[in-house]
């Protein structure tokens, strides 16, 4: 689903970020990227939303060569992709509704859809009865969730999150972390970057671990679903 | 559940013949652009309604230099459909020869009536033009001390073209006639005339669009103003997998609106003012004698007043989305 061949990225500047990555993440697997900050972890997952683009190397995801995307083949290709974010990137001026409405509204669903999929993702993320209200009015733990069922209602075959638990207390980091293991189990693939090192051991999966842009080790193939 | 998309029922019946899918799913998109375009126009209505003051501000500055331009071009028509009045002015007089025959005189008069050139011409006998002579000065042939009628006959011609050009050529016919004795224009007025509607309308042509480009800037720079405080939301739907075209329309439409309301506000401005310079104009006028004809906004002008508001708009915030759009790319 999302294959690194040689990938490395080097910033104007002379910064390698990456350096010869090789990473193979099948269909349906679940793996966590980890690192201290600076290793690379951020560029390697913009590298896959295609924010940024490799230097060299190939990387293929969803089966598409990124570098030989079009810019106007990009919308399409994200559409794809589920991501969270550390920060959650709500739209603060909109209801939780809308904000989990936007990919759908983005791919022009039509609105009974948009609101079926909708409810039923708040549903998921246990969020429901609030998806009237304004993100500010939420928790750090309950906006988490907003982004995750924002990421999630187009059911992408792939799911990203780049430290989903950063800003969460150890309760509802494990709440999260148990949220993405359920999607996983339901078969989409899932990255997720993360330096909470003690929370990753506990739970059985592949961890891939970047350091100064090489990747170190992927040392043991986790349970598959 | 006309417009389901074209997922489930794929889902449903995986072997569905490819054309009818491709068909359901372009059904399906030209309906979601339409949609999305009816939201767009209401969306950004409401948010330039959200806050009146601001956007207020905007469309009058723009109604305000649409306003300039419109006045000066209804004043341009008015002073046109004035020289129309004016038109008899420019005549041209033929004296003809002393003693040339009435009927000669009258046959002239015909053949150069009878020019495409030629309005109208007609003629004045040597005693017709003795006779409203005396009658003028109210004195008699005696008093005068003339034995005989020194006057000649003449043929007043109106042209029917005031083009300067167009007159200097007929000018050169009738001083080839051998009947003409001598040629009396009075064109010079005229032509200075034309000249004088040919410069007013070169710098209204310039004053609009130097404020075309005022209208354009304001509308960018407001357009730019609304980028700025929606980067991170386009960063956001960006990296949802929005398209260009899907993140430009909401300012697309912020455009149009402003172009909207400031035509229409612009409507009012003219009309109002003509409206307030009617009467005092009509007075101004009535001294010279001449007939007010202040000149109203008709439909068509309206029309195009409110487009081309429109339109130097739309191209404000085309040029804003072109320069700012790309800072706002996902990080």
């Amino acid at each position: 689903m999302i294959h690194f061949d040689q990938v490395s990225k080097r910033y104007e500047g002379g910064h390698e970020a990456l350096s010869s990555v090789s990473l193979h993440i099948e269909k349906g697997e679940m793996v966590f990227l980890t690192g201290h900050s600076g290793a690379g972890k951020s560029t390697l997952l913009k590298l896959i939303t295609r924010i940024e683009k490799a230097s060299s190397g190939q990387l293929r995801v969803n089966g598409q060569i990124l570098n030989r995307l079009r810019r106007s083949q990009i919308p399409h290709f994200r559409r794809n992709l589920g991501i969270v974010h550390q920060d959650h990137q709500l739209l603060m001026d909109q209801t939780v509704y809308d904000n989990v409405a936007l990919p759908l509204i983005i791919a022009g669903e039509h609105p009974k859809d948009v609101t079926r999929r909708v409810r039923a993702a708040l549903d998921k993320v246990g969020l429901l009865e609030r998806e009237k209200y304004r993100p500010i009015q939420l928790s750090g733990g309950e906006q988490q969730r907003v982004g995750i069922a924002r990421a999630v209602v187009k059911k992408p075959a792939i799911l990203l999150a780049d430290e989903p638990t950063g800003n969460l207390d150890p309760g509802l980091s494990r709440d999260i972390m148990e949220l993405f293991s359920e999607f996983n189990r339901v078969g989409t693939t899932v990255l997720i970057a993360s330096h909470d090192l003690g929370l990753i051991a506990r739970l059985n999966y592949r961890v891939a671990s970047l350091q100064d842009g090489k990747l170190m080790s992927t040392p043991f193939e986790g349970r598959r679903s | 559940m006309k417009h389901q998309p074209p997922k489930r029922p794929v889902a449903k019946k995986p072997v569905q013949n490819t054309a009818n899918r491709r068909r359901d799913s372009a059904t399906g998109n030209r309906s979601a652009w339409l949609r999305h375009h009816r939201d767009c126009a209401r969306d950004s209505l409401l948010r330039l309604l959200r806050s009146p003051v601001s956007s207020a501000l905007t469309w009058l500055v723009i109604a305000i230099s649409l306003t300039l331009p419109t006045l000066f071009y209804l004043a341009l028509s008015s002073l046109q459909a004035q020289t129309e009045q004016w038109q008899e002015g420019g005549q041209i007089t033929l004296y003809l020869e002393q003693g040339l025959a009435d009927e000669d005189g009258n046959r002239l008069t015909r053949e150069l009536d009878a020019r495409p050139e030629v309005a109208r011409a007609y003629y004045i006998s040597a005693e017709d033009a003795w006779e409203s002579f005396q009658t003028t000065l109210s004195l008699s042939q005696q008093s005068l001390g003339f034995s005989s009628n020194p006057l000649p006959a003449s043929i007043v011609v109106i042209p029917s073209q005031q083009n300067s050009s167009q007159l200097e050529a007929l000018q050169l016919i009738i001083r080839g006639l051998p009947e003409v004795d001598d040629v009396q224009l009075d064109l010079a007025w005229i032509d200075r005339l034309n000249r004088f509607l040919e410069l007013i309308y070169s710098v209204v042509t310039g004053l609009a669009v130097l404020l075309g480009v005022a209208v354009l800037l304001v509308v960018g720079n407001t357009i730019r103003l609304a980028i700025e405080s929606r980067k991170d939301e386009i960063r956001v739907i960006k990296l949802l997998g929005a398209t260009e075209a899907f993140v430009r329309r909401p300012f697309v439409y912020l455009g149009i609106w402003y172009g909207l309301l400031g035509g229409i506000a612009a409507w009012i401005l003219v009309t109002t003012v003509a409206w307030w310079l009617r009467s005092p104009l009509t007075a101004f006028l009535g001294t010279y004698g001449l007939e007010a004809n202040v000149a109203w906004l008709g439909f068509t002008d309206t029309l195009v007043l409110i487009l081309a508001s429109i339109g130097v708009s739309l191209a404000g915030a085309h040029i804003a989305l072109q320069r700012h759009l790309k800072d706002a790319e996902p990080r």
